[in-house]
């Protein structure tokens, strides 16, 4: 069974080309349709550094070291996230004119959407890289533990991959998933080392990091781009099991519910 | 299962629950907890069971509402069926006035997703893409987004990529309907050409002529039912003979 999914899915069949294809149009579709192009997506990230910096560094004072950088690479992990649960939640309705008259895989909506963030993710971290090499002044430099990143970004990416399975499928009965899956989000930025020190996460809420699925993957991500340290393998080892019970609950949702998006939509 | 056989159907049933008041949100669910919403269940296709083998071109007539749409829709693989099983052995593409097309994308755009999903690698369409666009006769257009063409202009392209492109198994539902009368003749004469041959197809349509021309089998189905499925032309006596 696996074998043959493997096995259709690399060799004759056309499937990676059909994702990155779809992936590389939904790109160009966001990015150059302004004359910024790909600037844009490293906008985002930083006006929203910009604001928490005054916030937290310049009016409250906070003791975080390299405090611009810590803030980078939480933040474009945590559009990433976003991008990927938000900006999919309506992806059945958008991309209908796909699966309306063909027996097209659902998944593969999903997963070209992804790779199309993916590419975003690619260069802001690239920037994060220039950034934290050559402009921080805190910087202590980047060492070789840096590869961790891509199992860490490969946890990420599943994580977002599952709770959109999850979130799009809701969509097909629940219009209003939108409004309810926007408050949850602001409440998990809040609740996500992303602003804060974290011995003042930790101790404000012990365990919690355990809890937040996207908590664990944001700390291993400083770990090993700023700190030098390698990941923390416990909490790695968790956000994995988390990242994969989602996708195979997402995958197990999408039969169920996604099937019917063709009438229900 | 045999390789001949492109598709099977075992009692496979599709049933449409209708509830009258739309309570798609959660804030709607949570106030009408106990005040559930009236349902009415519509049996768009009773059971039925068939088999279609390779290089077959099958006719599928009824009258309106008779679930030929959802039938086709079924047999895609676009509509979950309720009962039963079905099996299909390779891509399906469902045709009526217009193929699956983004209306934010460009015509090159829809062409190369188009021929993606129908199974086509990218060097294949690469190659077919001058002779797609030619047929639609869209060349000036190529680069434009296709919500600035007319509907006449999409349907020609959608055509286009259909006759060049092509899944395993074709559902074509009254396309003979596309464009202007010169486009049309067009049209009828590559389906003659390069459909009939090769290409398994399910065509819908009112037109008997056309049943009777292209079908070597055909289907009529009567309030959701199949009431019979073999020789062309004993189909159309039958429907002819409930029609009067």
């Amino acid at each position: 069974m696996l074998l043959k999914v493997v096995k259709d899915w690399g060799g004759q069949s056309n499937k990676f080309e059909r994702i990155w294809l779809l992936a590389k149009i939904e790109f160009k579709l966001r990015y150059y349709e302004n004359k910024l192009g790909l600037l844009w997506a490293l906008l985002k990230p930083i006006m929203d550094i910009c604001i928490y910096y005054v916030v937290f560094k310049i009016i409250m004072k906070t003791d975080v070291p390299a405090f611009a950088s810590f803030l980078f690479i939480g933040l474009i992990l945590w559009n990433f996230f976003v991008e990927s649960t938000t900006g999919s939640i309506q992806i059945l309705q958008t991309k209908k004119y796909l699966y309306e008259y063909s027996n097209m895989n659902k998944l593969e909506l999903y997963i070209s959407q992804l790779f199309s963030n993916s590419i975003g993710f690619v260069f802001n971290f690239f920037m994060f890289l220039i950034f934290y090499s050559f402009l921080e002044k805190d910087s202590i430099g980047i060492s070789f533990q840096i590869l961790w990143m891509l199992p860490i970004y490969f946890n990420l990416f599943i994580l977002s991959l599952g709770l959109a399975l999850i979130l799009s499928s809701i969509y097909i009965i629940a219009k209003d998933i939108t409004q309810i899956w926007q408050v949850f989000v602001s409440l998990l930025f809040f609740l996500s080392p992303i602003l804060y020190n974290l011995k003042l996460f930790k101790s404000a809420l012990p365990t919690f990091h355990y809890l937040n699925p996207i908590a664990g993957i944001i700390i291993n991500a400083r770990r090993v781009t700023m700190e030098k340290l390698p990941p923390d393998f416990n909490l790695f080892l968790w956000n994995m099991v988390y990242a994969f019970v989602f996708l195979f609950i997402g995958v197990f949702v999408l039969n169920k519910l996604g099937a019917k998006a063709a009438e229900k939509l | 299962m045999n390789d001949n056989i492109i598709l099977s159907a075992k009692n496979i049933s599709k049933t449409f629950v209708i509830s009258e008041d739309s309570h798609n949100t959660v804030k709607h669910r949570l106030f009408n907890l106990f005040n559930p919403p009236r349902r009415k269940r519509v049996e768009a296709i009773k059971t039925m069971s068939l088999e279609i083998t390779k290089g077959e071109s099958i006719g599928l007539i009824g009258r309106n509402g008779s679930g030929k749409s959802t039938l086709v829709k079924v047999l895609a693989g676009v509509y979950p069926v309720n009962t039963g099983q079905l099996r299909i052995n390779g891509s399906t593409m469902l045709m009526n006035l217009g193929v699956g097309m983004s209306h934010e994308l460009t015509a090159r755009e829809n062409v190369y997703i188009s021929g993606s999903v129908l199974g086509l690698k990218i060097k294949q369409i690469d190659a077919i893409f001058d002779e797609i666009i030619d047929f639609a006769e869209l060349r000036e257009f190529m680069d434009t987004k296709i919500k600035f063409f007319s509907s006449g202009m999409v349907a020609r392209l959608g055509f286009s990529i259909a006759v060049k492109a092509g899944a395993d198994l074709m559902f074509l539902d009254e396309i003979f309907a596309v464009g202007d009368m010169k486009f049309q003749e067009k049209a009828v004469k590559v389906f003659e050409t390069s459909w009939i041959e090769g290409k398994t197809v399910v065509l819908v349509s009112h037109t008997m002529d056309t049943i009777q021309k292209y079908c070597n089998r055909t289907i009529y189905m009567k309030n959701g039912e199949m009431i019979f499925f073999g020789d062309t032309l004993k189909a159309i006596e039958l429907y002819e003979a409930d029609n009067v």
